[in-house]
């Protein structure tokens, strides 16, 4: 261990007199990430979205739920839309709009009787916080609808009859509401309007996760920059003779691999925390979880990284192994997430870009940072990423017992 | 104490070395001469473990490279062909790495460091990055990289090559140092003239075999007092050969349709008489040498031609 540590620190030297090199290396996903925040316009922090109102019944009654919609901060949030409900099925089915809400025919008369009704709300599951507003209001307005005509039903159908209140009707009402609203306590029946909530499949965009995958897609082309720069720099050494000179040494080979290693989980656990608790404003996850996300993020970059390692080890030459990285890079970045996160890619390449190391891996975090996984997903997910690093470092250490330094 | 019994090192059908033997004393530099490609860094990278002998042994203060390598190497100090330094990393860090690998551990290594700081004459720069340093400064670090651990067994492979000829002369000072304090030392080195003012043993390596190996003397007797006359033109070997019957102690060490290398005593007095008998024998000279007896003389002696060809 002392002699990993030995290397590590002449690693994380070699590092520090090229600072312009790291930079290049964590800066590039930053702007990139950046790039594509704005081309994508997902980084506002106010959600707007927009509610599709199928209103079959068309009384004051239902004209006041929906309006209700476009008043106060709802309507900063929340565009109101009046659709058929064929048609607002239709957009809710491609994505478009966060949810429908179906009035019913005969649903004001039926709150105004006060018989039993309902409402239906289709949600957009590709959305989170929108939809959920949606639902909230839609529950609160549909009780107050409610407990209105239980409270006030004379006045209110009054209202409905047609033309405009006289001023005694209106004092008379004033007064009802006034004793009712003493007298009720307790006495209220449970609510007899039922709001019926559906979710269905879209193929659309959650715009609500996307800065947390914008996140962790940037974290990731960090590692895969990182990686390709850092496996390179081998050659460098054996270009400067420094592995002949280390083999002529006492010091076992996996001493040299596991000072590499250890070097780019130092530079890696500082991309982690930087990049996590950047990220924890837009992520809203307990510290536990961000503390489990930080090490697996450690431990799947420093696979990468190992993977990288072991690819140019196996390279010719120098350039050989300059454009074998590149080569291996890209690609990686692209179909694995790293660049568009999957969820901007159509499903057939996110689910081939989830079978790449890092498309794996990225996977894997957001199931730890979002997700419910139990303890033996945890357990399993982490074991993955331990075995392919060791996997990766016995490669290495073969590699330059025997061909890479002669 | 460095023991090379009939070292065979193959690539393919090649034979990079082929029959080495050797040993090399505490206290006593050996020099192993030949021209580039004759096998001298494979032999080093042998004993230094680098490649795996195909053959024979090689030991190590005892421990044989193979089965006991680590231990072998424990002794070891390497002075490669090529620098191996990292140049983005100070003087001082260089050493602090090398050191570190070898097993030391401060305040020991710090202070080791210091004295081969002084040594090398790079006290003043020891923070700058290697990479702003001149090539006899590296060429020192390099060195002194190689003798930070005070290793009992030094393998120098050209340790001068490209350096100006006062670093040369430091350089082999600190060689000389290294052995009085009882390192066994091999050295390769292209500087015939180097070699035989460093070495007290020597062998000639050529085409991976050791043609001669011994002191300076012991060489030099192979030789005999003969000068060797070395003719540049066009020759009929057989014409040559009964031409020069005639002529007293002199004798043919190499010819070709281009080259003829005469060894023979007073090479100048006769010089005349040979050029008579190579006319009457229609050969075309176009360029002559004469090279006194020395190690040079020797080399091309036993391998036809110059160590740098």
């Amino acid at each position: 261990m002392r002699l990993a540590w030995v290397c590590a620190v002449k690693d994380l030297r070699r590092l520090r007199r090229d600072p312009a090199q790291l930079l290049v290396w964590i800066g590039i996903p930053a702007f990139v990430a950046l790039l594509m925040m704005l081309l994508f316009g997902r980084g506002e922090v106010t959600p707007k979205g927009l509610l599709l109102v199928a209103d079959e019944d068309e009384s004051l009654v239902s004209s006041l739920l929906s309006g209700a919609f476009g008043q106060g901060p709802l309507g900063g949030m929340l565009t109101v839309e009046r659709v058929a409900l064929a048609g607002g099925r239709e957009r809710i089915g491609r994505g478009q709009g966060s949810a429908l809400l179906h009035i019913p025919k005969g649903f004001g008369a039926a709150v105004l009787a006060g018989t039993p009704t309902q409402l239906k709300l289709v949600t957009n599951p590709a959305q989170r916080i929108l939809p959920e507003i949606v639902t909230e209001t839609v529950s609160i307005l549909t009780e107050a609808a409610f407990y209105a005509q239980v409270l006030a039903g004379d006045q209110l159908r009054g209202f409905t009859r047609g033309g405009a209140p006289s001023d005694l009707e209106v004092a008379e009402s004033a007064v009802a509401f006034n004793r009712l609203g003493r007298a009720v306590g307790g006495y209220l029946d449970p609510p007899r309007i039922e709001l019926v909530t559906e979710v269905v499949e879209t193929g659309g965009v959650d715009t609500g996760r996307l800065p947390a995958a914008f996140l962790r897609s940037m974290l990731f082309m960090a590692i895969l920059f990182l990686g390709m720069g850092f496996s390179t720099e081998i050659w460098k050494e054996k270009r400067q003779g420094a592995l002949v000179r280390y083999l002529s040494t006492p010091a076992p080979v996996r001493s040299f691999v596991a000072g590499r290693i250890l070097a780019m989980t130092l530079v890696l656990a500082a991309v982690a925390v930087s990049g996590l608790s950047a990220g924890a404003l837009v992520l809203q996850v307990s510290a536990a979880r961000l503390l489990v996300a930080f090490l697996f993020l450690t431990i799947s970059g420093v696979g990468i990284y190992m993977l990288f390692q072991v690819a140019v080890m196996f390279a010719p030459t120098e350039r050989a192994a300059a454009v074998l990285a590149n080569l291996l890079m890209f690609p990686l970045a692209m179909t694995g997430g790293s660049f568009f996160p999957f969820e901007l890619m159509p499903d057939w390449m996110a689910s081939l870009g989830r079978l790449t190391p890092n498309g794996w891996s990225l996977t894997q975090l957001g199931v730890l940072l979002e997700g419910r996984p139990g303890p033996l997903d945890v357990v399993l997910v982490f074991g993955g990423a331990i075995t392919f690093v060791a996997l990766m470092s016995w490669l290495a250490v073969g590699r330059l017992r025997r061909g890479f330094v002669q | 104490m460095i023991e090379v019994r009939k070292l065979v090192k193959t690539f393919g059908d090649l034979a990079a070395v082929n029959d080495a033997s050797f040993n090399v004393r505490p206290g006593e530099i050996f020099g192993l001469l030949g021209p580039n490609g004759a096998g001298k860094t494979t032999t080093i990278n042998c004993i230094s473990g680098l490649l795996a002998p195909s053959g024979g042994s090689v030991r190590v203060m005892g421990h044989d490279v193979r089965g006991d390598g680590r231990a072998a190497r424990s002794s070891l100090g390497v002075v490669p062909q090529e620098l191996a330094l990292y140049e983005d990393l100070s003087a001082r860090e260089n050493l602090d790495y090398w050191g570190g690998v070898q097993g030391m551990r401060n305040p020991k290594l710090r202070t080791r460091i210091d004295e081969v700081l002084s040594l090398a004459g790079l006290e003043e720069r020891a923070r700058e990055p290697v990479k702003r340093f001149s090539g006899g400064m590296k060429r020192r670090l390099n060195f002194v990289c190689g003798i930070l651990h005070r290793p009992r067994v030094l393998l120098l492979d050209e340790p001068t090559a490209g350096v100006d000829p006062q670093s040369r002369a430091y350089l082999l000072d600190l060689v000389r140092q290294e052995a009085r304090g009882g390192a066994s030392v091999l050295y390769t080195s292209h500087y015939l003239q180097e070699a035989e003012d460093l070495c007290d043993r020597l062998a000639i390596i050529d085409h991976g075999r050791i043609i001669a190996q011994g002191t300076l003397a012991e060489l030099r007797a192979i030789l005999g007092e003969r000068d060797l006359l070395r003719f540049q033109g066009v020759f009929s070997a057989e014409a040559v050969y009964e031409a020069l019957r005639a002529e007293e102690g002199i004798e043919i060490a190499e010819i070709s349709e281009t080259l003829l290398v005469l060894a023979l005593p007073e090479a100048s007095r006769r010089l005349p008489a040979v050029f008579a008998a190579l006319s009457a024998a229609g050969a075309e000279v176009r360029g002559t040498s004469l090279i006194q007896p020395s190690l040079e003389s020797l080399f091309i002696k036993l391998t036809g031609r110059e160590l740098r060809e």
